[in-house]
């Protein structure tokens, strides 16, 4: 399905979000990423692919509080939609079915 | 400790790179990152990554947050909705405001399509661009200058030979009706003219059979048109026939061509050679205009520089002093049509129209559009008030400002659609009657053209927001608490409202002095003396057949007792009149000068009533009158040659290069046979032998007009069984000089009455909405004494205002326009007050009516009723 389709970033920041369940929003997506890829991500890369998955409907949001840290300015706190999680699942269900085609031959010692 | 703060720069240039909804977010995360890392690494590095992030936030420049809490087609279809029910709540104010707005917009399609085939005229020649009329400016002497469209017969060929940049030339000389015989049956073909060989190959005319190329090339051929070829040939095949001419020529038709379209101002229904008539001394026949000359320029070819040469074209055919007479030039195809108002002795140019009355009918159409579209903004602001409470909703229920707007957007543009198909419905029941008024043949299909159609629905969207913008904005300015109670004041905006009305009715008021003025105009010049006596003059048509039993005929028709005069001339009156040169001695010199000229039968000065000045009519008793020696002038020549204060009588005259054999026997006083537009140039008449006349006048009685036709038609078959017996009215034939400016004033008629009608329904409407407003104001009125003629003046007072202001910006601009146009007339009317007076005080009882119709309605109504509102 062409109009689902996720990009391995993109993918990352879904399940970023789905990781850090309700505590998700630009600057935790990103430590979560960079902590468990262990690769460094500027920050404006994170911005892009929360709003365009919001805006294709993977995620919604909502305004969480402000903090002194972010200089008074709220955070807007992401949530992984329905339709979010079933593409998610949908991807691994993707990979498994590779997988399980795979000959489990020698590569696996 | 020390606080530090990520760079200003680098944030200010952040604000610039992220749309503002998106701002805050993105602000908070790199301002988190940025004392993350103060703490982490140091201030320094802290900064220079956040530049990093800035620098790179770039990327995000175009991303904005879509707000996906409404579903937009749901809320269209509510607007639609609702739109529809306001509609059929407020079945007055929808009728008003879509009639108005319908009205003016079927005037304004019907206009467009009049204006669109005029400025198309002649538009079906491929060549058009290329093709040039040749005309003539002539300056005879005592006769004014005037541009003509004549030429001379061997002016074509020769400037065809002599300048390269002319690749083709064609003349067009009518011949007249024409008798022709085919099996015994005698047919009239009504429009026979001469042309060139190269005329087919020059205009677009459509072939049905026979070829372009070799068109003409015999000189015996003839092509006719469809319609005459039924009606000589039924369904035989006309190619080939022979037919037989009155001169006992015998022609073959060698093609059949299209009727001619509606659109060309050549309009003929036979065709032939000019070769039977190429004769050597007209080959030659330097002098004489009698015909039309067209030519065809090369691609590159300069026409004014082309003018430029033509006065030593007409130097090296006929000398030197020539220039004095005559100077040539070209007219565009495309302009003769609508460019040749300043043009006499335009004989094939059918129905020729003013480029003016072009422009004031696109005037015309612009204002009353205009109208139409004020009104529509004027009564849907005025109806804000009453869907206050519907934007109150709205709002507290989260509508945006924009959303509002967008609303009463669509309603407005969905309102003037409607409109447009209801014009639609007018200008199909309207297009007939139109068509017959203007004498064309307009046809709706042109509306239905992609292009045009994309245009009309362009034009109504832009309509329907202009005139939406207005009142949207206002109304989703409302206050929703505000508007909710209901309370929405809209003095502020009555200004603007009150202007609208005024400006309506300025424009109003403006297109109805203006069609009164032009209409008085034209009734004087119909109506005017003339200096002779129009009235139950009959003009038949002679031909040689029928000149042949003139006196006989004569004779029959003024013995029937319903017929009380008879006469003849060689031209008709209610034209412009053939010029010839004349010449006449002052003392023993003889002098040369230029006059119109008509041969006219004795009894003519008679006939017509004209009045002598001095000296003596034509007479039968005199044999110098019988022998064509005996003249009389106009008083306009008479001036020309009067040798100071001595009488003219006597003065040796004649004309066409003979010496002065004649003389002058009497001064007529001036007469007007032409146009009033035109001041009477010098005229001298006499009766010469020249073998027949062209123009029969008979004068019936009045009282019996029926029987003397019928009489006469019975004497007239008898004499020539194979002539239909055809007359014509002369003071119908007078009225057609004024067929163009007669189209004019009815069409601006309809369209003045059109104005003050879309402009009164929006006044209706305004008044109606001002009156609801002020019930309580009036129910406490009343309650406390006041009559019903006290409220209704109250009531009216401010729209009697409006129409005083009106009146004061439309009269003074009207007075100068048409005071400007009487100017162009030699004959004119006064421009009073009179017609000022009645159309203000006309237009101020129109709105008072208007307005009465809504305050008496109020006025009457019962205080109770209006003071419990609320």
């Amino acid at each position: 399905m062409k109009g689902t389709h996720l990009g391995e970033f993109e993918e990352l920041v879904l399940l970023a979000v789905a990781a850090l369940h309700g505590n998700a929003y630009a600057v935790t997506v990103k430590g979560e990423i960079e902590e468990r890829a262990s690769r460094k991500v500027n920050i404006s890369a994170v911005h892009s692919s929360l709003y365009r998955l919001e805006e294709k409907g993977f995620l919604e949001s909502s305004v969480g509080g402000a903090t002194n840290k972010r200089g008074g300015k709220s955070k807007r706190l992401f949530k992984v939609t329905a339709y979010g999680f079933k593409s998610l699942k949908e991807a691994q269900s993707l990979r498994q079915s590779f997988w399980n085609i795979i000959p489990q031959l020698s590569t696996q010692e | 400790m020390k606080k530090v703060h990520p760079p200003k720069l680098a944030r200010r240039l952040l604000r610039l790179l992220i749309s503002e909804p998106l701002f805050d977010d993105f602000d908070g995360d790199l301002t988190e990152l940025f004392w993350e890392r103060a703490e982490a690494k140091g201030a320094t590095a802290a900064k220079l990554h956040y530049y990093k992030d800035v620098l790179l936030s770039a990327r995000n420049i175009d991303l904005k947050r879509k707000l996906k809490f409404h579903n937009p087609l749901v809320m269209y279809k509510n607007y639609l909705k609702i739109a529809f029910r306001n509609l059929l709540k407020y079945k007055g104010y929808s009728f008003i405001n879509i009639t108005g707005l319908a009205l003016g917009m079927s005037a304004c399609l019907l206009i467009l399509l009049f204006v669109n085939n005029e400025l198309n005229f002649d538009g079906f020649h491929e060549k058009k661009s290329k093709i040039y009329r040749l005309d003539e400016v002539q300056r005879f002497g005592t006769v004014s200058e005037q541009k003509v469209a004549l030429s001379m017969y061997p002016m074509g060929p020769n400037i065809l030979a002599d300048y390269p940049e002319v690749v083709n030339f064609t003349r067009y000389w009518t011949a007249g009706r024409t008798l022709v015989e085919y099996n015994n049956k005698q047919v009239y073909m009504d429009k026979l003219v001469r042309v060139d060989t190269s005329f087919l190959q020059m205009f677009d005319f459509k072939l049905i059979e026979g070829s372009r190329a070799d068109a003409f090339k015999d000189n015996l051929d003839v092509m006719i048109s469809e319609t005459l070829a039924k009606r000589i040939f039924g369904s035989e095949d006309p190619i080939g026939k022979t037919l037989k001419t009155s001169g006992e020529n015998l022609v073959k038709v060698s093609g059949v061509f299209e009727d001619v379209p509606e659109n060309s101002h050549l309009q003929f229904d036979a065709l032939v050679g000019t070769g039977m008539w190429d004769s050597e001394q007209r080959q030659n026949g330097w002098g004489s205009n009698y015909l039309n000359t067209y030519l065809q320029l090369a691609p590159n070819a300069d026409p004014s520089a082309l003018e430029a040469k033509f006065d030593d074209f007409l130097v090296k055919y006929m000398g030197e002093e020539t220039l004095e007479y005559y100077t040539l030039f070209l007219q565009p195809l495309t302009d003769v049509h609508l460019g040749s108002m300043d043009i006499t002795h335009d004989y094939n140019n059918y129905n020729k129209f003013a480029r003016s009355s072009v422009n004031i009918f696109l005037v015309l159409a612009f204002f009353v559009l205009l109208i139409a579209s004020i009104n529509f903004m004027n009564l849907s602001t005025a109806r804000a008030a009453t869907r206050s409470r519907e934007v109150g909703v709205r709002k507290s229920i989260g509508a945006f400002k924009g959303q509002i707007t967008r609303q009463f957007m669509v309603e407005s543009v969905l309102l003037t659609f409607i409109a447009l198909l209801i014009g639609f419905g007018l200008c199909a029941l309207a297009i007939k009657p139109l068509n017959q008024i203007i004498d064309r043949e307009l046809s709706m299909q042109l509306l239905f053209l992609p292009q045009h159609l994309l245009l009309i629905v362009a034009t109504t969207v832009f309509i329907g927001f202009l005139s939406g913008i207005y009142p949207a904005l206002v109304m989703s300015g409302f206050n929703p608490v505000l508007a909710l109670k209901g309370a929405v004041s809209t003095s502020r905006k009555s200004f603007f409202r009150n202007a609208l009305v005024v400006f309506q009715y300025a424009i109003a008021i403006a297109i109805i002095i203006g069609t009164v003025v032009a209409t008085d105009q034209l009734n004087y010049m119909q109506n005017l003396n003339l200096g002779f006596e129009k009235d139950n003059v009959i003009a038949i048509q002679m031909y040689d057949d029928t000149n042949e039993k003139y006196d006989l005929l004569a004779s029959e028709f003024n013995n029937l007792p319903n017929v009380t005069n008879v006469t003849a001339t060689s031209q008709r009156l209610g034209n412009n009149l053939h010029q010839t040169s004349m010449q006449y001695r002052a003392d023993t010199a003889l002098i040369q000068g230029s006059s119109s000229f008509v041969v006219v039968d004795n009894n003519f000065f008679d006939f017509y009533k004209m009045e002598m000045v001095e000296g003596r009519a034509l007479s039968d008793d005199y044999a110098a009158d019988e022998a064509g020696l005996s003249f009389v002038i106009n008083e306009t020549l008479a001036q020309e040659i009067r040798q100071g204060n001595e009488s003219v009588l006597g003065t040796k005259f004649h004309f066409g290069g003979a010496d002065t054999l004649g003389q002058v026997v009497g001064v007529v006083k001036d007469f007007n046979y032409n146009k009033l537009s035109l001041k009477v140039e010098p005229l001298f008449m006499s009766k010469q032998d020249f073998g027949g006349w062209s123009e029969m006048n008979v004068k019936i009685k009045g009282e019996s007009v029926k029987e003397a036709l019928a009489e006469m038609e019975m004497v007239w078959t008898e004499l020539f069984p194979q002539r239909p017996f055809e007359y014509k009215f002369l003071d119908e034939h007078i009225d057609e000089m004024y067929r163009s400016e007669q189209q004019l004033t009815k069409v601006i008629s309809i369209l003045s009455v059109l104005a003050i009608i879309i402009a009164s329904l929006g006044l209706f409407g305004l008044a109606s909405f001002t009156v609801r407003q002020r019930l309580k104001e009036m129910g406490i009125r009343k309650v406390l004494g006041a009559s019903v003629q006290q409220i209704v003046m109250i009531l009216s007072r401010k729209f009697t205002l409006l129409v005083i202001v009106a009146f004061a910006i439309a009269a003074p601009l009207t007075y100068y326009f048409m005071s400007d146009w009487l100017s162009s007339y030699a004959f004119s009317i006064k421009l009073g007050l009179g017609v000022f007076i009645i159309v203000g005080v006309g237009s101020w009882l129109i709105a008072l009516l208007t307005v009465s119709l809504q305050s008496i309605r109020v006025a009457k109504s019962n205080p109770v009723k209006t003071l419990r509102v609320d």
